[in-house]
């Protein structure tokens, strides 16, 4: 151990730290651009801003490869069943930013058409002021991301997700002793009744031969 | 203006038209549904007019309108020629509440097509020969139409799962002359997917 140790390739750590680490720094967005906010968000990717700086250069234009959902623009009522579908289709961990007024409240389309915020439909982690609002918002808004990443367990969310597995693992072992006794018992009763049945031959044999 | 009010005369005698007099800067006729598919047809060919260009086909609901009497729905169409430069005129024809019907423009100018059936959506007025009056801009399960006067304006209407496209897309492909040999399994509607309080199309 100290020999390895003296080489320098260890480094000791959380699996927490590490994972987040990896997670916050490597986030791909899935982009949902319906409105004017979507512009905003290429500019967001162009070089002059450069999104590529926090790690998330790739935007995927599949849920099932992205991290996070970025709604970008007026949602209707016609278009809330597609953005849930979406949603759904992400693969865990996955987050979601609305950006600008209307994602996030439905903006000044206060009529029978517009979702009044994406809220209503999926959670939201963080959401982004203005109409449309600046690259600068955005890269906040990802920063923001970041910290909250940063504070998440992975072990904590294993741990609640294995926990109904082991309950289910403890229950189906508790089933399977019940039964090994049961079965233990049939073998011994079994063995009990023909020993008894042997005796009960040999002695009606004896008795047999005796006369 | 002065080549449309031309027109007023020819319009006044074949189809019954009147000028309508609220319109002060434009030139706007009001006819009557009955004569309006024959009136369109002579708009758009007649060499003195030529109207070749339907630029919008608009409801109107005069629910509650400053000093108004008479029906409460008027539909116009307004026209452009390519032939001509100023010469532009809107049709107008008013509807009662009770008998909500226009004859159909669509086998005249194709784009009346979608026209008709956003007029339809917002306002319920029924276009009669239409091909396929559905709703353009609302979902399929929305009830009401959102541009009358009476709809609440914060009324909102959940939709409950996505529109199936599926058997119009099919029909499409087949007008343009390809067959349908199989439908994938996932394409089919799956029951799972309805939420509760869907209707199926």
């Amino acid at each position: 151990m100290t020999a390895l140790a003296e080489k320098a390739n260890i480094i000791t750590s959380s699996l927490d730290f590490i994972v987040n680490w990896g997670r916050k720094n490597s986030l791909w967005p899935f982009p949902y651009g319906t409105a004017c906010c979507a512009i905003e968000f290429m500019s967001t990717e162009t070089a002059r801003y450069d999104l590529s700086r926090i790690g998330s250069e790739y935007v995927r234009f599949t849920p099932r490869q992205s991290d996070v959902l970025l709604v970008a623009g007026t949602i209707t009522y016609k278009q809330a069943p597609i953005l849930k579908r979406i949603y759904e289709q992400m693969a865990e961990p996955r987050w979601v930013i609305a950006m600008g007024a209307c994602a996030s409240s439905g903006g000044f389309y206060d009529a029978y058409c517009t979702v009044p915020g994406i809220d209503h439909i999926i959670p939201v982690d963080v959401y982004i002021g203005g109409c449309p609002p600046r690259p600068e918002s955005f890269f906040d808004a990802m920063f923001q991301l970041q910290e909250k990443i940063q504070d998440e367990s992975y072990m904590k969310a294993r741990a609640e997700r294995v926990k109904e597995q082991l309950e289910m693992i403890k229950a189906k072992t508790a089933e399977c002793k019940e039964n090994a006794e049961k079965a233990v018992k049939n073998a011994v009763s079994c063995g009990v009744q023909t020993i008894k049945e042997g005796r009960d031959n040999l002695m009606k044999k004896v008795a047999f031969w005796k006369e | 203006m002065a080549d449309c009010e031309k027109l007023l005369a020819i319009l006044e005698e074949k189809f019954g038209a009147k000028r309508d007099l609220a319109d002060k800067w434009g030139f706007t006729v009001l006819v009557e549904r009955e004569n309006l598919h024959a009136l369109m047809l002579f708009l758009r060919d007649d060499q003195s007019a030529k109207f070749d260009v339907l630029l919008d086909i608009v409801g109107v609901d005069y629910l509650g309108f400053k000093d108004y009497e008479g029906p409460r729905f008027a539909v116009e169409y307004v026209l452009k020629t390519m032939k001509a430069p100023v010469r532009r005129m809107r049709v107008k024809v008013l509807v009662s509440e009770t008998d909500c019907k226009v004859p159909s423009i669509a086998d005249l100018y194709a784009i009346a097509n979608w026209q008709e059936r956003e007029v339809f959506d917002q306002y319920g007025v029924v276009f009669e020969g239409h091909p396929d009056l559905r709703r353009l801009l609302n979902h399929a399960e929305f009830e009401g139409h959102p541009l009358r006067k009476d709809y609440p304006a914060h009324k909102r209407q959940w939709l409950s799962t996505n529109d199936y496209l599926l058997p119009e897309l099919e029909a499409r492909l087949e007008s343009k002359g390809y067959k349908i040999v199989a439908r994938s399994k996932e394409v089919m509607p799956n029951d799972d997917e309805y939420l509760e309080g869907s209707r199926k199309v």
